[in-house]
């Protein structure tokens, strides 16, 4: 499992999960539209839920229904990256 | 047996019927099936292993021959001297058994009834040595259980997490096998059965063997809280059938302090320890942990640490050997319950006025060095800002962890 961050992080990009991220496995450029969380590095903690302002990030089985592509987006940003 | 009523733990309760764990259910198992990921695995059984002193003490891809434990646990168990010594005063025995324990080199040591609900069902490793197989069920029918207690380093664990704090953790995992299976032995020669359960080899979970041997208290981080070295002592036990009057539960203080402390809540990385209360689990009420994050928070290592030892390092109770650390830790046993918190909220403000609120020294030792280095992101472009686990962010009480609990 992951955790997943989705819709409501673009355009606010507050980076306070990544403050509070054990393993360092959230991560985004300037020119990205929001940071992303690495599926292979989350270890689900789930510290980084209450970091978010937004609200914008979910524990992989329970992505709502509109936002659930987002887990693919959050996995695709790392492919051929690592 | 002797039936004399025992008083009860203050730091755990039981409330309903305990089923005995499975050897394979608890966490290296798991992660040796590939049960929290194959990176896990794959780790632990490589990676792991890349300081010689983690080599020697552990896992990680060294000579097995070179590694105490790994020989230690295909040592085959001596036979019981059938000349026995009689044993008429128990209470006797059991003051001259703890003598022998530490002169073998235990720092603490109790003893209790051995409650079966500890004993593990089924064992996770083979031993061949005994002719004993992964998924055998464990039959321990003996009476008592002799609890040691091995206390690390003061000051290489507070350079967590580093490659020292992981060699004297490693120390006091290995430390601890000749001493558990001398005394074992020893009791065998006096002409009674005995079992050395160790780092090496063991069948009972010796931490709430511990709690009512009276080592110590059930902290929140779910490990063992003596009042001199805090969590920083590695566990052992003997179990036999030698007669032993048993020791009882000792109260520390720890249930109050834990409720207002938090500290260990506060610095674990991977939001592993509770904010909350106790929980039921396997009809014991207790602060529940979450061992999978625990567990998978190794992974954050980076090359420069193997083993987390922070919880333990930043427990209040954990102090280096001292007249002051004493004479607090007396006050709070002195003091009524109803009154221990007008005394432990200032000790804890003055805790973390002269010891941090997330204890941590520099240390140069051997050629190392656990200075923290600047992060570098291996993910191309990512321009995130990341820090070095010494300048995380400590967590406040309403960022629970949202794991799922083990």
């Amino acid at each position: 499992m992951t955790y997943v961050i989705v819709e409501p992080c673009i355009g606010v990009k507050d980076k306070g999960c990544i403050e509070v991220c054990p393993m360092d496995c959230i991560h985004g450029t300037d020119d990205d539209k929001m940071v992303y969380i690495n599926p292979e590095d989350c270890i689900d903690c789930g510290g980084c839920i209450p970091a978010c302002p937004v609200g914008a990030i979910f524990a992989e089985g329970e992505v709502p229904e509109k936002w659930q592509h987002f887990t693919q987006v959050n996995a695709d940003y790392f492919n051929g990256k690592r | 047996m002797l039936a004399a009523k025992q008083r009860n733990p203050r730091s755990y309760r039981i409330v309903g019927p305990q089923r005995q764990i499975d050897e394979r259910e608890t966490p290296h198992p798991r992660v040796d099936r590939g049960e929290l990921g194959e990176r896990l695995r794959s780790w632990r059984n490589t990676r792991a292993g890349q300081d010689p002193f983690r080599r020697i003490f552990g896992v990680g891809g060294g000579d097995p021959k070179n590694c105490l434990q790994l020989i230690m646990r295909q040592l085959p168990e001596g036979a019981v001297n059938p000349d026995r010594t009689a044993v008429s005063d128990p209470a006797g025995m059991a003051r001259n058994i703890k003598e022998v324990a530490r002169f073998l080199g235990a720092d603490v040591v109790g003893i209790t009834h051995l409650d079966q609900a500890y004993v593990y069902s089924h064992r996770a490793r083979d031993k061949a040595a005994m002719g004993q197989k992964a998924g055998d069920p464990i039959h321990l029918p003996y009476r008592y259980a002799i609890c040691m207690g091995f206390a690390s380093d003061y000051y290489k664990f507070l350079t967590n997490n580093s490659r020292i704090s992981d060699a004297d953790y490693g120390l006091g995992n290995n430390h601890m096998i000749a001493p558990t299976f001398m005394l074992a032995a020893y009791i065998r020669e006096m002409g009674y059965p005995a079992r050395a359960h160790d780092y090496a080899r063991g069948e009972v979970n010796p931490i709430p063997l511990a709690v009512n041997a009276g080592l110590g208290e059930l902290g929140r981080h779910g490990m063992l809280i003596h009042e001199e070295y805090g969590s920083r002592i590695h566990l052992s036990v003997v179990t036999t059938d030698l007669p032993l009057a048993v020791d009882e539960p000792v109260d520390i203080g720890v249930t109050e302090v834990c409720k207002y402390c938090m500290k260990c809540a506060r610095t674990c990385p991977s939001y592993s320890i509770p904010f909350g209360g106790k929980e039921v689990y396997n009809g014991v009420e207790k602060y529940r942990i979450n061992v999978d994050t625990c567990y998978k928070y190794r992974l954050a290592g980076r090359g420069q640490w193997t083993n987390c030892v922070i919880c333990v390092s930043s427990c209040c109770y954990n102090k280096p050997k001292a007249w002051w650390h004493t004479l607090a830790v007396w006050s709070i046993k002195r003091t009524p319950i109803p009154l221990r918190p007008l005394l432990i909220k200032p000790l804890l403000w003055i805790d973390d006025l002269f010891w941090g609120k997330r204890p941590w020294r520099h240390m140069k030792w051997l050629d190392y060095d656990n200075a923290p280095v600047p992060v570098t992101c291996d993910i191309p472009g990512c321009q995130v800002k990341h820090r070095d686990l010494q300048h995380k962010q400590l967590h406040r009480p309403t960022q629970a962890a949202g794991g799922s609990v083990s």
